[in-house]
């Protein structure tokens, strides 16, 4: 079995390539789904044409993006943190329900003025989604328990607490559609100058450049990027590695709590909660944090993308197409992305003939 | 003619290039049946390529291969196997969950598409049986030691049929006693008829086990010679090109006590008491060096002084410093460096940059950090002087850490201690697995430590190596510090007595 070229791994993968061969990835991913929807005889190029149109033919379209990826960037901003360190953080749908949970019980009983409210609300979802996180984090920290299955059973729990207080002790009965809390009496402002979305925008932005800028220059970043590549070596080192897992986990689950708030507060009718209030947007952050390789512009990037395929998932919806054939594009174009990420990482060589096996053994 | 009957192997001319680098040049040997045939060199000598050659790894780019006098060519290990010919790698290539019979069995073309385990264990015994060699078929990889699972490669080779049998640095992994075992099964093995090719870089062993010895240095043949009659000081000449001073200056000195353990008790990872009252005291200026056979409290005694254990009772000063339950960060910074025993594990993230890895120890320092922040540009310079300082060969300080050779990785960490190591050094095998230039370099830095007030102490379950550095030795056994030996009281036979637990041996 002996193929003209082979894959040898590259000793060193620079961003650049990396990024340009992700984004190839997902260009790939576009042109196979194109083929898969001609076998199903429509037009890709039409379905193509109506989705950037349906982006950016008009400012709604674009506002519609924008509102998208608050919860996803906040969501993906608290994994890309915790990948930092190799910790998975599965359970930032059930932080982001808490934090809105949290905050709609602050916000359809407290009587304070309203910017008041607006940061009491902040402050208890960021409480509440950290605490989801906590035993979760202890657990990791002390007795090293896995935490992708406490974070991920963690997401149900929070799931049918949303579920029960929606339907039962905080149900909205003045409303007929019954399945609802009562709407929070403060929102945020608008971002001037847009319809739709409110200055919550900033905040994951923020967020992002924040923490590209402790990974870039600080000891922090540096102590939990050290964490992430050995926890044996930080501790030898005198990093406190306990400590700083349960730290860097409760500030994630802190992070989508604060954007289970920020949707509460800032989409556009999303102001009271439901079992539908989270559209998974947890496990989208987790596919863009992943995308982006934990990298904090990376997600940013892999963020507003995913959120315009929802958007234009929404939009061709209305135009007749299955929305599991959307689901297909998306996991088509995430498989292109995750194999241009893989390939980065190798180059093509041709094959020498003498050195079949060079990969199994290494040189004297 | 009567010679080439004799011959197992005979390699002619062989030649293989990586990329442009000549690795072997030209490369003639000759492997007789029932010798043990030790291939010697330094790293990148080509004795593992050479091997990976014979063992239908790698193809030569030229050059002939006669198994029994008959020319063969092999496309892949298993054509090699058919030929007699195969290699235990360094790194086993075994299964951990699964029991030693169904490891046997893997991959092997005698293995029936059906079997049970009971069937499984039965061929497994036949096998051991006939070979002669032994482990328990129905334990599971991971459960045995790292000597077992040589054994099990050893028996998974020889399974297969091989009459040759290349064996690339068996005893790198292996404690000393181990050691010893896996000698008396190739003494065993060549006895039978069979050949073994033995790689290392260890002079006195290969002195020890081998009939005839080729060295190679550079990718070229250097020489072929009887093993009886060869010095290390020879063979380093030969595989290293030059001579070596392989001499330590030692002096008494009567510097102050730097490190200091009272009745020190700690347990080992198991729970299970790993140090019964050790009291040891490192001048300044001194190595101590502690003989053991390892396994006896030397890995804990170097946790605990460097904060990476917890004692149980007693206590433990650094310069008059209490640092008895003190953090591993509180500990550094009263200028104690540590060359951890498992460098890989525990003194480096290898998929981090080298960079990353070069300022562990000193990335909280004014020099590298102002407040919060890290100092990018001088971060940068730092991580440049300490590879160039410490020999490390890299071609990029932005490369993981993990991708260097191993030699390199050592040099890192080694180097990097030493520079935070004021007042003491604790270095465990620090050249364990390192070739002859190396050790030597690693070595000179140690002692250079101690020229400029050092107090070093060193852990080796190497005694050559406890006995040409140390100007103290105390002998560890279960747990307890036998005795403590002055240089002038050093005796091979005593201190090997007391590293067996026999208290005869103790000095006056």
């Amino acid at each position: 079995m002996s193929l003209p070229f082979r894959f040898a791994r590259r000793l060193e993968v620079n961003n650049k390539r990396s990024t340009s061969y992700r984004i190839s990835g997902a260009i790939a991913g576009l042109v196979a789904s194109g083929l898969l929807l001609l076998l199903t005889s429509r037009n890709p190029i039409r379905l193509l044409g109506q989705s950037l149109d349906a982006i950016f033919g008009s400012q709604r379209g674009i506002e519609g993006v924008m509102v998208q990826s608050i919860p996803i960037l906040m969501c993906a901003i608290g994994v890309a943190l915790s990948l930092r360190m190799k910790i998975w953080n599965i359970g930032s749908d059930g932080q982001f329900l808490m934090g809105a949970f949290a905050a709609v019980g602050v916000g359809t009983k407290l009587d304070v003025p309203h910017w008041l409210l607006i940061i009491l609300m902040a402050l208890i979802a960021s409480i509440a989604g950290a605490a989801w996180i906590l035993i979760p984090a202890l657990a990791r920290a002390y007795w090293g328990v896995n935490e992708i299955i406490t974070t991920l059973l963690l997401n149900f729990v929070a799931l049918q607490l949303v579920l029960w207080s929606a339907l039962g002790f905080w149900r909205d009965k003045k409303s007929q559609v019954t399945q609802s809390t009562e709407a929070v009496k403060a929102v945020l402002p608008r971002f001037p100058g847009l319809d739709s979305v409110s200055i919550s925008f900033i905040v994951p932005i923020v967020l992002a450049v924040l923490f590209w800028f402790v990974f870039r220059s600080t000891r922090v970043g540096y102590e939990i990027d050290m964490i992430g590549g050995n926890a044996n070596a930080a501790e030898f080192a005198g990093i406190n590695v306990k400590r700083r897992i349960v730290t860097v986990m409760l500030l994630t689950g802190a992070i989508a709590g604060l954007g289970g708030m920020l949707q509460l507060t800032g989409a556009p009718g999303a102001q009271a909660l439901s079992g539908g209030f989270s559209n998974r947007f947890g496990l989208s952050g987790f596919i863009v944090a992943a995308l982006a390789g934990a990298s904090f512009a990376g997600v940013l990037v892999a963020g507003l993308f995913i959120s315009a395929m929802f958007y234009a998932g929404i939009a061709l919806q209305t135009k007749g197409l299955s929305v599991y054939i959307i689901f297909g594009i998306y996991g088509v174009v995430l498989v292109g992305i995750a194999v241009g990420e893989t390939m980065a990482r190798f180059r093509l060589t041709r094959t020498d003939p003498t050195s079949a096996a060079t990969t199994t053994g290494a040189s004297a | 003619m009567g010679e080439s009957i004799n011959l197992a192997v005979e390699a002619k001319g062989i030649s293989k290039s990586f990329g442009g680098v000549l690795a072997l040049d030209n490369v003639n040997l000759e492997l007789r049946k029932g010798e043990v045939h030790a291939l010697l060199g330094e790293n990148g000598a080509g004795k593992t390529t050479l091997s990976n050659i014979l063992a239908g790894l790698y193809r030569a780019d030229g050059g002939t291969v006669l198994v029994d006098g008959a020319e063969r060519e092999f496309h892949s290990p298993s054509q090699a196997i058919e030929a007699g010919i195969g290699m235990v790698h360094q790194h086993f290539r075994l299964v951990p969950p699964m029991t030693v019979a169904e490891n046997l069995h893997l991959g092997s073309p005698d293995t029936p598409a059906i079997v049970s385990q009971k069937k499984l264990v039965a061929s497994a015994r036949r096998m051991m049986d006939e070979i002669g060699l032994e482990v328990d078929p129905t334990a599971r990889v991971w459960q045995l030691s790292v000597g077992e699972q040589q054994r099990v490669e050893i028996l998974r080779v020889l399974a297969r049929g091989a009459k040759v049998l290349i064996l690339d640095e068996p005893t790198a992994v292996l404690t000393a006693q181990e050691a010893k075992d896996l000698f008396v099964v190739i003494r065993r093995l060549v006895a039978g008829g069979r050949t073994v090719v033995f790689i290392s870089h260890k002079l006195n062993e290969v002195i020890e086990i081998s009939d005839r010895i080729t060295v190679l240095r550079g990718g070229k043949h250097v020489v072929t010679r009887d093993a009886a009659g060869a010095t290390p000081r020879e063979l380093a000449r030969l595989m290293t090109g030059e001579e070596l001073d392989n001499s330590v200056e030692h002096r008494t000195v009567d510097g102050s006590v730097v490190l200091d353990l009272i009745d020190v008790f700690a347990r080992n990872h198991r729970g299970i008491e790993a140090l019964h009252g050790v009291n040891l005291q490192v001048r300044s200026g001194e190595i101590l060096g502690i003989a053991g056979v390892s396994g006896n409290g030397q890995t804990e005694l170097s946790e605990v002084v460097t904060g990476l254990r917890r004692t149980q009772s007693g206590s433990i000063s650094i310069a008059g410093t209490d640092v008895t339950g003190g953090t591993t960060r509180s500990i550094a910074e009263l200028g104690v460096g540590h060359i951890p025993e498992d460098r890989i594990g525990v003194g480096m993230a290898g998929s981090a940059s080298v960079k990353d890895n070069a300022i562990l120890r000193h990335y909280r320092s004014s020099e590298l950090s102002s407040g919060t922040r890290l100092k990018r540009g001088s971060v940068i310079d730092f991580a440049k002087r300490l590879v160039a300082a410490g020999r490390v060969q890299t071609r990029s300080i932005n490369m993981p850490a993990g991708q260097m050779s191993g030699g390199n990785q050592q040099r890192l960490v080694a180097k990097r201690e030493s520079m935070i190591a004021d007042r003491l050094l604790v270095a465990a095998h620090p050249t364990r697995g390192l070739d002859v230039l190396a050790t030597k370099e690693v070595q000179s830095a140690i002692v250079e430590r101690r020229d400029n007030g050092c107090a070093v102490l060193m852990i080796s379950d190497d005694l050559d190596e406890v006995m040409l550095m140390s100007d103290r030795i105390a002998v560890m056994y279960e747990g307890r510090v036998m005795g403590i030996f002055d240089r002038s009281q050093f005796d091979r036979e005593r201190i090997g007595m007391l590293m067996g637990g026999q208290v005869e041996g103790a000095p006056s």
